[in-house]
């Protein structure tokens, strides 16, 4: 009832602001008029031409490639987050994780073999096991194994080093270890405070309709992170058009140089980990080690990705669990490596 | 964001799916041909979505006017509807408007060269002249085929046209990609002896190995003496290599 009061008196203020303004901006209209006419054609005409070079049509080409290619995903994620919190009771989750988080963190990690596809998919549907009582080390464990070692991912990475079987172990093994550190390094100094409060998942309510609470939680998590996958979207196509391919031969001699650009460089490109095997394979100019790095960090920490953790979790818990990932991954991937390649 | 609006994009992202996916072929210039069917049932979902989400919200405000006295209701309060969501208008709008061109010289000149996969035993060539070849072969026979057996043959390449840095010569290029546009790679081979059509023209290339370097090494030149080109439509697949070079379609 109150808020029908407030909405009737909204217009009564406005339509008196209205009157008073009204003539004084009235004066002008010769002014305006022109103003009108030929503002917008002149913004149209420019921007137009600005957006037709050849740099900005790659860059607007990328950028929709990047979402074209990612939303398929981002919405099978959103729709299992969206019936796991409406669908999956709790208890389902305590009873199959172990129940010391020392020991859920590896089988969440193992657990990531079971969700195929691109880690657009990943973030949303972490999300909603958290707020459905698993614990946060373990759904994170989840969140960075599940795009990189599925086996969509690890099949293509066979075909994209043919006769390299070791190429392939040692993904999976160095994917695997840097999620069980992650998660671990989370029970250790991870603070809860990190992640952003959620309301919204609050699971299955008494006397509400299941279907419209997955309905709402899908709509809501796929419009906000397909929102925050534009973001990172944006970002990756600025790179991928700003930076010459001819700067990587620079840095391909030294073997610690290398590693460390390639791992830089999967983050800025924000390959889907479908196809940055092929990508890794085109690096012929790189070690066997630093190739590896390239295809572990891709798929934990990237431009996009970490647009959509900040959007999801917020942004003081990505900074700073991107950044330790991409420490955990290298030297994961440089131990394993070298002992496998 | 308003509830409206939330549908009204949901319904233009769904429509701006199918539009590029089922209705026409624009997606190729953005992801590979495997993803059509999840591109399509991505948009039907996102137009389900969008519905539902009408009918409900038709059907909330239906009852809300019986007990409020068909006052204007916003429905519940929607504090946590996400801001971040209308930069999806960006991407939504150029799928249904101005959905922008695939991959080109652009892109090209700058992308790294696709590594061509190594081969050690050669079938020999068929006999017909001109020999249609796509450019990774043409690369692969000039650069690995010991036998040699390109010396001398006439073949018959088709790609669109990057500048060269040379006066003297230009690129016939084709981009193929791995997922997205994002990961193009290209494949070039230096055409000589005729002038260079308009830059991001397709045409078909009729020549011979230009010599230099040692033919069956890698460090013979992917290079070609033209004797004739012609233009040639885009193929609708265009971040391929493969024959036919003229698509039928």
């Amino acid at each position: 009832m109150q808020r029908t009061h407030e909405r009737t008196e909204a217009p009564d203020t406005d339509g008196a602001a209205r009157d008073e303004t009204a003539p004084d901006w009235f004066r002008f209209w010769p002014l305006l008029l022109l103003g009108a006419a030929t503002v917008p054609g002149t913004v149209l005409y420019f921007g137009g031409r600005w957006m037709e070079t050849p740099a900005m049509q790659a860059w607007r080409t990328v950028c929709l490639a990047v979402t074209v290619q990612a939303l398929p995903f981002l919405l099978l994620g959103t729709a299992l987050s969206g019936a796991i919190n409406a669908f999956v009771p709790a208890r389902v989750f305590s009873r199959v994780l172990p129940r010391r988080p020392v020991l859920a963190v590896p089988v969440a990690g193992m657990a990531g073999a079971v969700l195929p596809g691109c880690e657009c998919a990943s973030v949303p549907v972490a999300n909603s096991l958290i707020a459905r009582g698993v614990t946060p080390a373990a759904a994170f464990a989840f969140l960075l194994s599940a795009p990189a070692i599925n086996p969509v991912v690890l099949t293509a990475t066979a075909v994209a080093f043919p006769g390299h079987p070791a190429m392939v172990a040692a993904r999976l093994l160095a994917s695997l270890g840097t999620a069980a550190v992650m998660g671990w390094l989370w029970l250790w100094l991870g603070r809860a405070e990190w992640l952003r409060p959620k309301l919204r998942h609050s699971g299955h309510q008494v006397g509400g309709s299941r279907w419209r609470e997955f309905r709402a939680g899908f709509q809501h998590d796929f419009l906000h992170a397909g929102g925050f996958l534009v973001v990172g979207a944006m970002a990756a196509a600025t790179f991928n058009v700003a930076v010459p391919r001819s700067v990587l031969e620079a840095f391909s001699g030294s073997p610690w140089l290398s590693v460390a650009f390639l791992a830089a460089l999967a983050i800025v490109l924000a390959v889907c980990s479908e196809a940055d095997a092929f990508v890794a394979a085109s690096l012929s100019g790189f070690s066997p080690v630093a190739r590896l790095a390239f295809m572990v960090v891709g798929p934990m920490v990237d431009l996009k990705l970490i647009a959509l953790q900040a959007g999801t979790f917020g942004r003081a818990f990505a900074v700073r669990f991107s950044a330790a990932t991409t420490v955990v991954a290298v030297l994961s991937s440089s131990l394993i490596g070298g002992a496998l390649l | 964001m308003k509830r409206p609006l939330q549908m009204t994009l949901l319904l233009l992202a769904g429509i701006g799916l199918l539009r590029v996916s089922l209705f026409t072929d624009l997606y190729l210039r953005y992801v590979k041909e495997g993803m059509r069917p999840l591109l399509i049932a991505s948009g039907a979902l996102l137009i389900l979505l969008g519905v539902a989400d009408a009918v409900s919200y038709g059907r909330r405000r239906g009852g809300e006017e019986h007990t409020d006295h068909g006052n204007e209701s916003h429905g519940h309060h929607h504090s946590t509807t996400p801001r971040a969501a209308w930069l999806l208008f960006l991407p939504v709008l150029s799928l249904l408007l101005y959905a922008p061109p695939a991959l080109g010289a652009y892109t090209a000149s700058r992308a790294a060269p696709k590594a061509i996969t190594h081969q050690d035993d050669f079938d020999p060539l068929p006999g017909i002249s001109p020999l249609p070849i796509t450019l990774s072969d043409f690369t692969r026979r000039v650069q690995q085929d010991r036998t040699k057996a390109i010396r001398g043959r006439t073949v018959q390449m088709a790609g669109f046209v990057t500048p060269g840095q040379q006066g003297d010569s230009w690129f016939l290029t084709r981009i193929m990609i791995s997922c997205c546009a994002a990961d193009a790679q290209s494949v070039k081979v230096r055409i000589y002896g005729t002038p260079a059509l308009p830059t991001n023209t397709w045409v078909a290339v009729t020549g011979t190995w230009h010599p230099r370097g040692t033919l069956g090494t890698s460090s013979a030149a992917a290079a070609l003496d033209a004797q004739s080109e012609e233009k040639i439509a885009k193929p609708v697949n265009a971040y391929t290599d493969a024959l036919p070079l003229t698509p039928t379609r």
